[in-house]
């Protein structure tokens, strides 16, 4: 207590002066920047960038998108849709949880058709299925079709490449409709460098997979999951510059500067769908950062993905 | 003539580095009387993608038209990493690249990997050299966060015989052993392997404890100038050529340690 | 002065392949009035020469050893001819030779008296077959305290000049302190081993390094040297392997500890950053029988001539002058 009266005598006295003169070079400093600011040339400014409007710029087509699945009904979307300007999203549901029974994956594509009836103009719904389950998978097919879903989403129940997926990739090539699948590129997890076993999913498909599969079948389509969903991009992109069967989408929490980039040097400008994954900050902000040109952003938000609901009759004017 | 075979630009991520551009090193070379240096990118080491690292190499030699004469790219390739093939191809065909330096410890295989073994063989076919080093930094100053092969652990630093296993299986190519670091006691075949194979060591190496010993052992075609720069100092490796007596190596010798040597490995 | 001694370390060795360097080294000076053309001597007189920088520095090696393997004396005179050559190769005028008891027994430390009068006979051995180059450390084991006191007296007046330990007892054990204040008074230098290595010594040992408990490392320095501000101390190899800017680092405030630059890494910038850490009168030459290196790092660096000669000599040679000890 004596203590801190003594200092404060000595602030209070023997070193006014001193006090005082850095009190002044302490206010001089903080005027400072004010002045630096307010002496920036006008040469010298940064242009004015109206990041909203370049947002609203571009029709957008959602690629991979979820309801019901990690943030409650489509109401979300659609009011994360309108903020950012995204004209349609591809909801799906797949089974990233349970079994995938088919009174599961029945369950889901419900969901998602009641999504459909709730915004007709905003919403069409990707149909899960679950390959184990032959029979059930390609009859549940037909009666989503038949109900206005378009494109097949699946999970990790089996690889890709697995042979019982040969009739369900059969007959989408019949339907003329994408195969969007979940996938990684993780050190240790489904087959990839596995004395880093990160003991998850063991069946998670790799870029591996669909390299095998996409050469089996290449009048299919598939879409590689999620290129920003933490997993190796560079990687993936590399895996598939020689198959153009194979598309991505820039979905996922990460939004690691260059991505884009990097994935349009290796794949081009046709083979990227914008996608969010319902990361919808990442999913605008990593197209807009990148150095695409206008109508090669116009193609990845839009285009692209439309491109390929055109070869089923089902796409957006 | 002076050709270094064993230098770098980029970064050590543990450790800041002096010297390691291209302008940085060519004013190294201008003074200690070196011509050219082969160098790859240290970055390559870290980048999973290493094929980054190549083109970073590639537009930091052509910013400068006085770097080209001077300079010998070598890329870095891991083989267990997507698009490789396509790598090598590039860097050989595109990008100029001479020869190929190779880190099984840093990307994590085995040197033996049917991946490495592919690699050598494509590198051979193509004429050009493979480099394969004992180590980087000394593993008892490494940073917490470099790789774990620690002297006087079980998972030791490399010596030669860590090497010879990629030499038993592709006894054709060409090789760089850089950056003689670890003693290993032979036995007479592996010798005769050595000494039969297009194979040279640079002369940055720690264990080149006496240069005489090491020519009169392995033969005055196996050593060529090297200086690990700008990890290791610029001079120590030059000082094994040049402070030999002339009754240890003459000036035929010399000069085939200063660059004749590294000349037929590179073509030159 | 300096002339006339280096030019009777010449004589006196007389190896005809040095006289060979030396004139190689000097031709590079001379213009020669036969020369070819005007642009190729132009040339080499512009050229770096290594051994002509290699030769116009003094040096006392301040850490080097006998055969650290034997104390046979046959060996050690085998031994000694490898020293010379190094010596006459680099023109390193005075070594200063030690032979700490390096030796582990089932992993611990050799620490028995009889060990360490065994190493210091063979050092002094060695000192009598080139008396003018070399000169030596003794070792002992503080944990014996009067058979270390009676070794470092038997030493002294056989002509050993400093102290040289290792890691059978850490520097700033309380056993170093009747030691420490014994060499305060005979004013020599205190060269402990010495390392940097996460897992070692008591630094970050969830990182096992495999070596013995005691090794010292820098900031056992800093403690022991706080405690004796007037005693010198020598802190080992700084290219020994370890880190050697968290060695720089930690000692910078301790002003009576030098360091060694011998060891077998030779990184780029290793002198420099010492240099700008510590300052220039406290890092000493050393070899630690890494000829090459030695020499190489100090010449590769951005050091002045004026401070490649206080590293090369005359840094070590000030702290001999304080018991009059000095070369000259």
């Amino acid at each position: 207590m004596s203590n801190f009266i003594n200092r404060r005598k000595f602030i209070a006295g023997s070193a006014l002066s001193a006090a005082g003169l850095l009190m002044s070079e302490h206010t001089a400093g903080l005027n400072k920047p004010e002045n630096q600011i307010a002496s920036i040339s006008n040469a010298n400014r940064p242009s004015s960038y109206n990041l909203m409007k370049e947002v609203m710029k571009y029709r957008k087509i959602d690629s991979h998108v979820h309801a019901h699945l990690f943030d409650g009904g489509p109401e979300g979307n659609i009011a994360f849709a309108d903020r950012l300007g995204i004209d349609k999203m591809f909801v799906s549901r797949p089974a990233y949880n349970g079994e995938g029974t088919p009174k599961e994956f029945r369950s889901y594509n419900d969901l998602m058709l009641d999504c459909m009836k709730q915004y007709p103009d905003r919403l069409i719904g990707q149909f899960t299925a679950n390959a184990i389950y032959q029979k059930e998978s390609l009859e549940e097919i037909k009666r989503c079709v038949d109900l206005g879903m378009v494109g097949l989403k699946v999970y990790t129940q089996l690889k890709i490449n697995n042979p019982l997926f040969y009739p369900i990739i059969e007959k989408m090539i019949d339907l003329k409709m994408i195969i969007h699948m979940h996938a990684y590129a993780q050190l240790g997890l489904g087959g990839y460098r596995m004395k880093y076993d990160v003991g998850i999913r063991p069946n998670t498909s790799i870029p591996e997979d669909f390299v095998e599969i996409a050469k089996r079948y290449p009048e299919a389509m598939f879409q590689y999951a999620h290129i920003g969903g933490g997993g190796d991009w560079e990687y993936t992109c590399k895996s598939f510059v020689h198959y153009p069967n194979i598309y991505v989408d820039t979905s996922g929490s990460n939004n690691p500067e260059n991505m884009i980039d990097s994935a349009m040097k290796l794949l081009g400008e046709d083979r990227l769908f914008f996608g969010s994954d319902n990361c919808y900050y990442q999913s605008v902000g990593k197209i807009l950062a990148s150095n695409l040109t206008e109508n090669q952003k116009k193609k990845v938000f839009f285009d692209n993905y439309n491109a390929i609901l055109r070869r089923s009759g089902n796409n957006i004017d | 003539m002076l050709i270094d075979i064993n230098a770098y630009v980029g970064h050590w991520p543990f450790q800041q580095l002096k010297y390691n551009t291209c302008e940085a090193l060519l004013q190294r070379m201008n003074k200690f009387g070196v011509d050219v240096s082969v160098i790859s990118n240290l970055n390559g080491i870290f980048y999973k993608n290493t094929q980054s690292a190549n083109e970073e190499l590639y537009e930091e030699i052509r910013s400068n038209s006085k770097f080209k004469d001077r300079f010998i790219p070598f890329a870095v390739i891991n083989p267990i990493y997507a698009g490789w093939r396509d790598d090598l191809e590039t860097c050989v065909t595109k990008l100029d690249m001479k020869g190929v330096r190779i880190y099984p410890k840093y990307h994590d295989f085995d040197i033996i990997d049917p991946a490495c073994i592919e690699l050598v063989k494509r590198v051979r076919d193509y004429g050009l050299p493979v480099a394969f080093n004992y180590r980087m930094v000394d593993s008892r100053q490494r940073s917490w966060m470099d790789i774990g092969y620690v002297v006087g652990t079980a998972k030791k630093e490399w010596n030669l015989k860590d090497i010879i296993p990629i030499i038993k299986a592709v006894p054709d190519a060409k090789y760089m052993i850089l950056n003689f670091a670890n003693a290993a006691v032979l036995s007479p075949e592996e010798i005769n392997l050595v000494k039969n194979t297009d194979l040279i060591f640079d002369t940055s190496g720690r264990t080149i404890t006496n240069m005489a010993e090491f020519l009169n052992l392995y033969g005055t075609n196996k050593f060529a100038f090297g200086t690990h720069s700008p990890i290791l100092d610029y001079l120590t490796g030059l000082l094994r050529i040049e402070s030999l007596y002339s009754n240890e190596a003459d000036e035929n010798t010399k000069e085939l340690l200063r660059s004749g040597n590294a000349k037929r490995m590179l073509g030159l | 002065m300096s002339g006339l001694s280096r030019r009777k370390f010449v004589c006196g060795t007389a190896f005809s392949a040095a006289g060979i360097v030396m004139s190689d080294g000097f031709s590079g000076f001379i213009p020669r009035s036969n020369s070819g053309s005007n642009s190729s001597s132009e040339s080499s007189e512009k050229k770096y020469n290594i051994m002509q920088e290699v030769m116009k520095y003094r040096k006392i090696d301040s850490h080097v050893h006998v055969n650290l393997s034997s104390t046979n004396s046959e060996v050690q005179k085998k031994f000694a001819e490898v020293l010379m050559n190094y010596s006459e190769r680099m023109k390193v005028e005075k070594l200063m030779l030690s032979n700490p008891v390096t030796r582990l027994i089932n992993s611990i430390p050799d620490g028995r008296p009889e060990s360490f009068i065994a190493n210091n006979n063979s050092v002094l051995g060695v000192m009598k077959i080139y008396p003018k180059i070399f000169s030596g450390s003794f070792t002992f084991n503080p944990v014996h305290a009067k058979e270390s006191m009676d070794e470092i007296k038997r030493c002294v007046d056989l002509g050993m000049v400093n102290a040289k330990a290792y890691y059978q007892t850490k520097i700033n054990d309380p056993s170093y302190y009747p030691i420490v204040e014994k060499m305060i008074d005979l004013k020599m230098v205190i060269h402990m081993h010495a390392e940097a290595q996460i897992g070692v010594g008591g630094y970050r040992m969830k990182y096992n390094g495999y070596k013995p408990l005691n090794v010292s490392i820098p900031d056992d320095f800093v403690d022991i040297a706080k405690r004796y501000p007037e005693a010198i101390f020598q802190y080992a190899h700084i290219g020994g392997g370890g880190d050697w800017e968290y060695m720089c680092k930690t000692l910078k405030n301790s002003p009576n500890v030098y360091v060694d630059t011998s060891g077998s890494n030779n990184e780029e910038n290793l002198i420099d950053f010492a240099v700008k850490q510590l300052g220039e009168n406290r890092v000493l030459f050393g070899s630690d029988n890494c000829y090459y290196q030695c020499v190489g790092k100090i010449l590769a660096s951005n050091l002045n001539e004026s401070q490649m000669k206080k590293i090369f000599f005359e840094n070590y040679n000030n702290l001999l002058r304080k018991g009059g000890r000095n070369v000259d």
